[in-house]
């Protein structure tokens, strides 16, 4: 084994594996690998009451944003309207159920685990449970926080709002719901969330509290 | 001067990044496996990227969508579309929707095909260039999930029958599979084995 110090500043790039020296950096910088410039670590800052207040927000619009309706039609006297889940949906009973899974695991599930996921960690941290089954829980979430962050993309059901609402403007009037503000605000303090949150903090958190 | 980690005993782990010695077979702070290199990873992305761009075909030449107006019905595929949204004055949206599901699963598919030959077939290409277009291609993967949200949207807002129905159609699943299919080439693939192979070749790039 290496010498502790030496492990501490010495890094590799997960892209391209050079070896790099850590130097300390003014916060809001990133480190970029010298070869590659592959993102390498940044000012491991988290404030976890600030993170549990965004969470507790964004899980406040989830179900609204799910649930209430994000798009109205009026065409010829007859208003209909659909949410996020009903969209999903509408297409697996349609016979398409990969495409239906698809649109349910980035916009409903995806989003809702990251939630969930972020809340657990925020609070096994914030209590200190240091019990075995809580840090194995930890430890878990851990390694599936990678899969999950990419697996919700609200900014891109977001941006897909604005467009379908355009393309059926050409047959009728499309009005926009409660839903679509509820989703919007769900992206918004997600991405905020996003920012805040560190993996690697996490993690070192994690050895921290043994 | 510059090291990679094989060289002086220390990988990363993959999935929480802690560095480990290469002597470990197992990351100290997860538990997950390590990998030096994964060569089997090349042949993984080959043949998911592979898989890809034959589904493309589908996607591309059946109808993704079926349009009921007034009687009339529309099979619309990806490109007629993006005409029809061209000759009804919506270009801002046609550009948004040809990116999302035209160009960026074409640059995804030929921007993987150059990576991988280039790690394949020891092709002296600038490493970095090749580096950034792969950060950009991950990145910019996952917006070609757009044209599946607003086909949810659409089929789930418009059912009217003879006047005004929209359906899904069989180039959607081969579209979801190609965006799927594409992300996963994308990450399954062990970028360090780029920067291994090239290495006597050009040290510059």
């Amino acid at each position: 084994m290496h010498e502790n110090a030496a492990e501490n500043s010495i890094t590799l790039c997960r892209s391209c594996d050079l070896a790099i020296r850590k130097r300390a950096l003014p916060s809001g910088v990133r480190a970029l690998c010298p070869r590659c410039s592959t993102a390498l670590y940044d000012t491991p800052y988290c404030s976890v009451n600030g993170m549990l207040a965004l969470c507790i927000t964004a899980l406040v619009f989830y179900f609204p944003a799910n649930f209430l309706p994000v798009l109205e039609i009026h065409f010829l006297g007859s208003i209909r309207t659909t949410t996020v889940f009903q969209g999903a949906f509408a297409v697996f009973d349609q016979g398409y159920w990969l495409v239906g899974l698809a649109v349910l695991t980035a916009a409903v599930v995806g989003p809702g685990l990251l939630l969930l996921s972020i809340l657990a960690q925020i609070l096994i941290v914030k209590w200190g449970l240091n019990s075995v089954f809580w840090r194995k829980s930890l430890k878990q979430l851990l390694k599936f926080h990678g899969a999950l962050s990419q697996l919700s993309m609200l900014e891109i059901y977001v941006i897909s709002f604005l467009v379908s609402s355009f393309q059926l403007s050409d047959f009728s009037d499309i009005y926009f719901g409660m839903g679509t503000f509820c989703f919007t605000m769900l992206f918004l303090v997600t991405l905020f969330l996003q920012r805040e949150y560190h993996l690697e903090h996490m993690w070192t958190l994690l050895e921290g509290h043994c | 001067m510059k090291q990679q980690g094989k060289d002086i005993g220390l990988c990363l782990c993959k999935m929480c990044r802690q560095l480990n010695s290469t002597e470990l077979t197992h990351c100290q702070r997860c538990q997950a496996e390590l990998h030096i290199r994964d060569y089997s990873s090349l042949q993984k992305s080959w043949a998911l990227l592979i898989t890809a761009a034959i589904l493309l075909v589908p996607a591309n030449i059946y109808p993704i969508t079926i349009l009921t107006n007034q009687g009339q019905v529309r099979h619309d595929t990806i490109f007629s579309g993006i005409l029809h949204l061209v000759n009804s004055d919506m270009l801002p949206i046609a550009m948004i929707v040809f990116t999302a599901s035209i160009l960026v699963p074409w640059i995804k598919i030929i921007g993987l095909s150059i990576y991988l030959c280039a790690i394949s077939f020891d092709i002296p290409i600038s490493k970095k260039k090749l580096m950034v277009g792969f950060h950009a291609i991950e990145w910019i993967g996952r917006w070609s999930m757009l044209d599946l949200f607003v086909i949810s949207i659409t089929v789930a807002l418009v059912n009217m029958g003879q006047l005004l129905d929209a359906k899904p159609a069989p180039a959607a699943t081969a579209f979801a599979l190609v965006i799927l299919l594409t992300q996963l080439a994308a990450k399954v693939l062990d970028t360090r084995l780029l920067w291994d192979r090239l290495e006597p070749q050009d040290d510059t790039n």
